[in-house]
């Protein structure tokens, strides 16, 4: 069996392996192998390529950007997805603008350990895919399994643009899987994770799994569920999804991130500007709440989107 | 020799404006490129505007404390074209003044006269193809039929259906009827006397406009009633036309009752029994009571039900059991004087029978080789198209003749 | 490692100084009359969006362009004209971008002092300036893993952005790498109208160069030569892998923070000092008294700067504008997987 943070761990290997302009740099990432760990090792078998950084976000990214310039293609471990913000204006600014600008292709790879865990807190857990999708520029990933942890990972180091790539700490270690993908879909494609024809669930993410356990939950009262796993937020896959929303007539669409302006009103927006005609009910969403993500595993399990919230909103979108 | 402008510069980002403070030169003096020729005063701070060219001054558009917009013309240098080519103004000689007064409305001859980058083309869509996205539409989303969640959410709460609007004209997208449009018949109503319709109206409105939904035809032929009035006359019940023409069409339908089935998807729906209903004239309306079983039970002894439910439907007291459920109805317009009408089956059925009026015609008798007086009355069937065609609808008429031209047995 | 006295002053003690300085010169001109032009033609409502003039700073400028070579980098901030000539931007480049032509290296898509060719070592400025910083250590970083050996990054910025979060993170990241990056702050006393009270309590900029444990110059921005010897020390001391360099030149800035700015803010006092006096008319004067150069070919030189700037200003404006119908409107270089909500409704 193999976890997803191993799957981060081996693709980061086969980089490195397969192609000596990659290199990784990170804050306790060499000798420590990174505070999860997505490193272990690397170092020792890299030397000179799995680099510590200082603690300085800004200085990261405009350095990777630099390497990338002049033909490398660089690795960041940001030790949260939340210190990212830190070198916000790098990533927005420098990195996502510099093709558009220049013509020069600025192939650089950040990976933001996302999303919550129990007792991680408000600075540990967000989900900052939003935020970067709404920048021209850059491609954002949001790998929900395993496989995908994989292939995209080795798709986005491959990559000639800005990739964030959003890898969810709560399945590092829950999920797991028999073996490495040796074929996987290519980024900007959705994948159906499960066929139905009463509703439709697009999401992404950690929260795949609590849509697939909420549409089994509706399957023993005779719903049939269809969930699509975006994969990438940012392209994001609109004809998967309105195909879906033709067969199903309704559509929720659920993220772990905060609702306001966030990838869930994307899907919606255009499944109401694309798809009007094919909805049997308003389409609707399902988010964490409008407040910084709690600390205690009460708070925070109630804060985000689960599989009964899932299915109580499913409910409720069945009988409009 | 060429004309340059010496245009309002933008003066900081945000700046949209600035006001004339000085004229460094008159009309007529020499002045140097890049010599400030004017003075110009923002919020910001106060400016030298240069000469684009070196040449002389022939005229001062702009005028001492008015203020002009970015881009304006202020006025004119003129220069050798050697000067100009030198400097690359070739593509920014203003056009004469005449030119400038033939202009169209809303073009400025700063446009006409701006650097060359500022004078983007016109925005043209070339080279821009539209994305089609998505799925296609259905046929009926679009257009005149289709109404707008907006407005069919006022209309739910109007209580309005789509029929009601049919004789407005949508000004919207292909025809589509907009919330503006809806909105301006309503209160157009206003100015009329508006009276409350019956709820038999109103329900006799929603069947009919349900049924409506369904492609519906009429045939009709002329019966010749005579021996069913000759029995009339002999039977002490008296059964009403109605009776007669119910009864034929019932032992009919009990022949073939997929004639009366009801089209659901791809499949004939059977009528469990054969359950015909009759139109009673009550007060701002019509009702249809039903005889059960009505291919099962002799005319006469139909006869007793028959008149007991048409006093219950004329005093609109009919039993529950008394009325639905039916499989085709009879209607006999021919007791308003008619002798020929096309009734709309009721939603749930899919065939009609209506009765004319008789009445006395020569009818050419082979036996005797003459003309004899003869009581014809017309009777049509109109149906639910999908389910029978002209021919079948015929032929059930035409059984229904046969019938009724032996009413002894019936 | 750290010396915070004047660098040592090499002036005339090798052969070919005299021509450098000419070279120099000559550059600097160029870069004042380019900018002029452009000024000028500000003020005539030919241009777009900002100017910034570096009138006041194209001695450190030049003197940072001159010491670069072929296969080194060069992160310049918006007072650079002069050091980006001698660096090996042409003219053209210059006068396309303010003039927003579509054939100039930013297509129109950004404009003025925001124009580079990264892969010639030029890179083109975000706004945020010490965000440059770290960007030419990631080129430096990469110099090292492709085993580029005796390349240097330099990167120019004002007092300003000395304060920045940026410029304390790639200085340091500079340090602990031990990249050959040569930082040139140029204190023209002004960040637009914030004085240098209100920007840092350090009494000189090139003390914190001891708390990044980098080598710190100090040199005087009015003049050349000192600009040269100074500036050419930093970026040997980095060529020979001795770390970072801190260099912090001081003068005045003698324009308005843009075009858009009279600079009414600037002190009468500051002005009289020698703090305020012209590099260019300087260095003028300093040809003149060593005889390096005679008063009708500074003459001649400033009429072929005149010649070559009209005729670079010429050439762009005949340059035809971006199309908004044409333009390629993807901002990522694979376009496959563009989101593509770009249509024209």
């Amino acid at each position: 069996m193999i976890t997803y943070l191993e799957a981060i761990r081996e693709a980061q290997k086969k980089a490195l392996e397969s192609d000596p302009r990659v290199y990784i740099y990170g804050q306790d990432i060499a000798a420590f192998g990174g505070a999860f760990k997505a490193t272990k090792n690397l170092a020792a078998t890299f030397p000179g390529r799995v680099i510590d950084s200082p603690i300085s976000e800004d200085a990261m990214i405009g350095s990777a950007i630099g390497a990338a310039l002049q033909g490398m293609r660089p690795v960041i471990e940001m030790q949260f997805a939340d210190f990212s913000t830190v070198g916000f204006n790098q990533i927005v600014n420098q990195a996502a603008t510099m093709f558009w600008r220049t013509g020069e292709p600025c192939p650089i790879t950040i990976r933001l350990p996302s999303g919550g865990t129990p007792g991680s807190g408000p600075f540990h857990s967000q989900n900052l895919e939003a935020l970067y999708a709404h920048y021209p520029g850059l491609i954002i990933l949001t790998p929900a399994t395993v496989e995908d942890a994989y292939s995209m990972l080795l798709e986005a180091i491959a990559l000639n643009d800005p990739v964030i790539f959003c890898e969810h700490k709560y399945l590092y270690y829950h999920l797991k899987a028999e073996a490495l993908p040796s074929a996987a879909l290519p980024v900007g494609k959705a994948r159906i994770a499960r066929a139905g024809r009463d509703a439709t669930v697009v999401t992404y993410s950690a929260m795949l799994h609590e849509a697939l356990a909420a549409a089994e939950e509706l399957a023993a009262d005779g719903w049939e569920i269809e969930v699509i796993d975006l994969r990438s937020v940012k392209p994001l896959d609109t004809d998967t999804v309105l195909a879906s929303v033709a067969r199903t007539g309704r559509v929720l669409a659920v993220g772990e991130a905060w609702p306001w302006g966030g990838v869930t009103a994307e899907v919606l927006a255009r499944i109401a500007t694309d798809g009007f005609n094919l909805l049997d009910a308003p389409p609707m969403r399902l988010n964490s709440k409008d407040t910084p993500v709690p600390f205690h595993p009460n708070l925070w399990g109630t804060h985000r989107p689960t599989a009964s919230t899932i299915s109580n909103a499913l409910r409720d979108l069945l009988r409009l | 020799m060429p004309r340059i402008p010496i245009v309002m510069p933008q003066l900081g980002e945000s700046i949209a404006e600035a006001t004339i403070i000085a004229f460094n030169v008159s009309i007529g003096d020499e002045v140097e490129c890049d010599q400030d020729a004017l003075e110009v005063e923002t919020q910001k701070a106060v400016m030298g505007v240069t000469s684009p060219c070196s040449g002389r001054v022939v005229e001062w558009s702009a005028q001492i404390q008015e203020s002009y917009a970015v881009g304006e013309i202020l006025g004119f240098v003129e220069c050798t074209v050697e000067e100009a080519h030198r400097l690359g103004l070739d593509g920014v000689i203003a056009p004469s003044s005449a030119m400038r007064e033939s202009l169209p409305h809303g073009f400025s001859p700063a446009d006409a006269a701006a650097a060359p980058f500022l004078q983007s083309p016109p925005l043209s869509t070339t080279g821009v193809a539209p994305t089609l996205r998505g799925l296609p539409v259905p046929a009926h989303a679009s257009g005149a039929s289709f109404l707008s969640p907006r407005l069919k959410a006022r209309m739910a709460e109007l209580g309005l259906h789509a029929a009601d609007l049919a004789g407005i004209a949508g000004s919207g997208a292909a025809g589509r009827l907009t919330i503006e449009d809806f909105e301006k018949f309503l209160s157009q109503l206003d100015d009329q006397q508006l009276s409350q319709a019956s709820s038999m109206r109103v329900a006799v409105a929603d069947a009919m406009r349900r049924s409506w939904t369904r492609p519906i035809a009429t045939v009709g032929m002329p019966v010749v009633i005579d021996p069913l009035l000759a029995h009339r006359k002999l039977t002490t019940t008296k059964a009403g036309p109605a009776l007669y023409g119910l009864r034929a069409l019932a032992i009919a339908l009990g022949e073939n009752s997929a004639l009366a089935g009801r089209l659901i998807g791809d499949k004939i729906v059977h009528p469990r029994s054969i359950d015909v209903g009759f139109a009673v004239e009550a007060e701002d309306g019509v009702l249809v009571p039903v005889l059960r079983h009505a291919d099962r039970t002799p005319l006469n002894a139909l006869v007793v039900r028959y008149n007991e439910l048409v006093d219950l439907a004329r005093r609109r007291r009919l039993p529950a059991d008394a009325t639905g459920g039916s499989i085709a109805t009879v209607t006999n317009f021919g007791s308003f004087g008619l002798e020929w009408a096309t009734p709309i089956p009721l939603p749930e059925q899919t065939l009609v029978l209506g009765m004319g009026a008789g009445r006395i015609v020569p009818r050419w008798d082979a036996k005797t080789s003459q003309f004899l007086p003869a009581t014809e009355a017309h009777f049509t069937l109109s149906f639910d198209h999908r389910v029978l065609d002209g021919g079948g609808a015929g032929r059930l008429l035409v059984r229904i003749a046969e019938l009724l031209s032996t009413p002894e047995s019936l | 490692m750290l010396h915070l006295a004047e660098a040592p002053s090499r002036a005339g003690k090798t052969s070919d100084f005299p021509e450098t300085y000419r070279r120099a010169y000559r550059w600097m001109l160029l870069a004042r009359v380019a900018e002029e032009k452009i000024a000028s033609l500000f003020r005539g409502g030919r241009i777009t969006g900002g100017v910034f003039l570096g009138k006041g700073q194209e001695a450190i400028s030049v003197a940072t362009g001159l010491a670069l070579k072929q296969g080194d980098i060069f992160a310049p901030l918006i007072r650079d004209q002069a050091g980006r000539l001698a660096f090996g931007e042409s003219l053209h480049d210059f006068t396309l971008t303010y003039l927003g032509a579509r054939s100039g290296p930013m297509r129109g898509r950004d404009g003025n002092v925001h124009r580079g060719r990264p892969r010639e070592g030029l890179l083109p400025m975000i706004s945020h300036l010490g965000a440059m910083i770290s960007v030419v250590n990631g080129m430096l970083i990469a110099h090292r893993f492709n085993g580029k050996a005796g390349t240097v990054g330099a990167a120019s910025l004002g007092d300003g952005a000395t304060s920045t979060g940026a410029f304390h993170e790639s200085l340091n990241q500079a340090a602990v790498e031990k990249l050959p990056l040569v930082l040139v702050v140029t204190n023209n006393q002004y960040a637009y109208s914030t004085p240098n009270e209100r920007q840092f309590a350090c009494s000189d900029l090139v003390e914190k160069a001891i708390g990044y444990g980098v080598s710190g110059h100090s040199i005087d921005g009015t003049c050349l030569e000192d600009c040269m010897n100074g500036i050419g020390e930093a970026v040997r001391q980095a060529r020979a892998g001795h770390g970072p360099q801190l260099v912090v030149a001081s003068n005045l800035r003698l324009a308005g923070h843009g075009e858009h700015d009279d600079a009414h803010y600037v002190s009468t006092h500051l002005k009289n000092l020698p703090l305020g006096r012209d590099c260019l008319e300087n260095a003028q004067q300093k040809l003149l008294q060593n005889g390096w150069a005679e008063a009708p070919t500074l003459e001649l030189w400033a009429r072929e700067c005149a010649v070559q700037v009209d005729e670079a200003v010429a050439y762009a404006l005949r340059e035809p504008a971006p199309d908004p119908a044409t333009e390629d409107w993807c901002a990522i270089s694979h376009r496959h997987l563009a989101d593509g909500n770009n249509a024209a409704i």
